[in-house]
């Protein structure tokens, strides 16, 4: 598939979650060095490119009626989002075409680019994205794994409030090296509901909304705040469902088992509409190693704000309970990207 | 009342099933159903003593001599168990020197 092309060589250039974005727009991402795990060239196209593309191919059936894909015959994924903008990724993972719709705010196009669109790239490419939140602590990444809703964002943020980075929100890379698995820094920007990110971080006059219909802000997060680089994996936790009955009272933090935090991988993985023979052994695989080497823990806790910081404290506390470095690992490498 | 398994018989892991030691416990996926399974640490090890033994019967003695159980109830958990693992495709029962005899793959 091939689109016009303003520049031979897109003139812009990022690293986010590892992989270096050559892009023929500038995006609100620091400037840095190469990504290590992947390089994708990102170039604007018209909508007749788009809508050639997508001539006569049915769409899937969608999980949210503004939000409509489909699967090309030559292996590229369409994508689009109404309000917002619509995406081609090509088959090879290599490309991403995109048009960002008129009155949509570049900063809601870019979180479902960076999101959404690049998830899918990565997931052509072999990575397997986790759907987590990660703050860093001492170095190291405490991951928050949790579907859309369950409070990873707002947590993360009261991590944020107590003078921690943040790594990434949302979505998470892991990518094990040298016999460590290391976690990637995500675009500098925070999903938060106005009263948490007002109650914890104290500003949301730069917020934009993340779509038309949301209350959800995309914030910023200035660069002192914000993990520029990998670090080693920690803990990870994944957080209870908000709406279970039997949510308590207090915090409570529990131990999975190897087998469980397998199924905590699994469920928590990245665009899981995306499934053929080839990527549920790579998730398997995935699962499987991080289950053996990660401690992986269930966090239950009340979902009120002001009790945030109670759950802050109790995974600091639990934090210096664990024997780190757990991403240190003595077995051989087994890259699942 | 789990289906009583021939002891001469022998299993394999059916074609399409991965697994994997986490622990001391396992995971497995059915590729071909697209499931995940999860044994427990006894489920785990009866699974490695079942899939390298030459037949459920030598399966039967090693699991016998390393936990403290009744031989008839350890015939009963091994029933159980192979009934769920055959009844989700994720093993094939084959008589020794033969190949499985259910679920062949037809390629």
């Amino acid at each position: 598939m091939t689109a016009p092309a303003a520049f031979p060589h897109p003139p812009y250039r990022y690293c986010v979650y590892g992989t270096t974005i050559s892009s023929e727009i500038p995006l609100a991402l620091p400037e840095q060095g190469e990504g290590r795990l992947a390089r994708v060239e990102l170039r604007v196209a018209p909508a007749s490119h788009f809508a050639d593309a997508i001539r006569n191919v049915p769409f899937e059936r969608p999980v949210e009626d503004w939000n409509h894909r489909a699967s090309l015959p030559d292996g590229s994924s369409y994508l689009r989002w109404d309000g917002i903008g619509e995406f081609l990724t090509s088959a090879d993972g290599c490309h991403i075409w995109c048009r960002q719709f008129e009155d949509a705010p570049f900063e809601s196009f870019q979180v479902y680019m960076l999101g959404q669109a690049l998830a899918v790239v990565l997931v052509k490419r072999g990575f397997e994205p986790l759907h987590a939140t990660a703050a860093v602590v001492d170095g190291r990444a405490i991951v928050f794994l949790g579907h859309s809703g369950f409070g990873k964002s707002s947590l993360a943020a009261c991590f944020l409030a107590a003078g921690h980075r943040l790594l990434t929100d949302d979505l998470l890379i892991l990518h094990e090296s040298a016999g460590r698995i290391l976690a990637y820094p995500g675009p500098p920007r925070i999903k938060l509901f106005p009263k948490v990110a007002g109650e914890l971080l104290g500003h949301i006059a730069s917020g934009v909304p993340m779509n038309p219909g949301a209350r959800k802000l995309i914030l910023p997060v200035h660069a002192r705040r914000n993990q520029a680089h990998p670090v080693a994996l920690g803990a990870m936790y994944s957080l209870a469902a908000p709406y279970d009955a039997r949510r308590p009272q207090s915090v409570r933090i529990e131990s999975l088992s190897p087998r469980e935090a397998f199924l905590e991988f699994v469920a928590h993985t990245f665009n899981d509409r995306i499934v053929n023979m080839r990527r549920l052994e790579r998730q398997f695989t995935m699962a499987a190693r991080l289950a053996s080497v990660a401690t992986v823990k269930k966090l239950s806790y009340p979902r009120v704000l002001d009790r945030l910081p109670d759950v802050r404290a109790a995974v600091l506390s639990d934090l210096d309970r664990i024997d780190l470095p757990v991403a240190a690992c003595a077995g051989p490498i087994v890259a699942w990207s | 009342m789990p289906v009583s398994f021939s002891l001469s018989q022998r299993i394999s892991i059916a074609p399409d099933v991965l697994h994997r030691q986490v622990g001391d416990e396992a995971v497995l996926l059915n590729l071909k159903t697209e499931l995940y399974f999860g044994l427990d640490q006894v489920g785990a090890r009866m699974w490695d003593v079942l899939n390298e033994a030459f037949s459920i019967q030598a399966a039967y003695e090693t699991l016998l001599q390393e936990y403290d159980v009744p031989p008839g109830q350890l015939r009963e958990d091994l029933d159980e168990l192979l009934e769920g693992l055959v009844a989700l495709g994720l093993v094939q029962l084959g008589e020794i020197g033969q190949g499985p005899s259910v679920d062949q793959p037809t390629e």
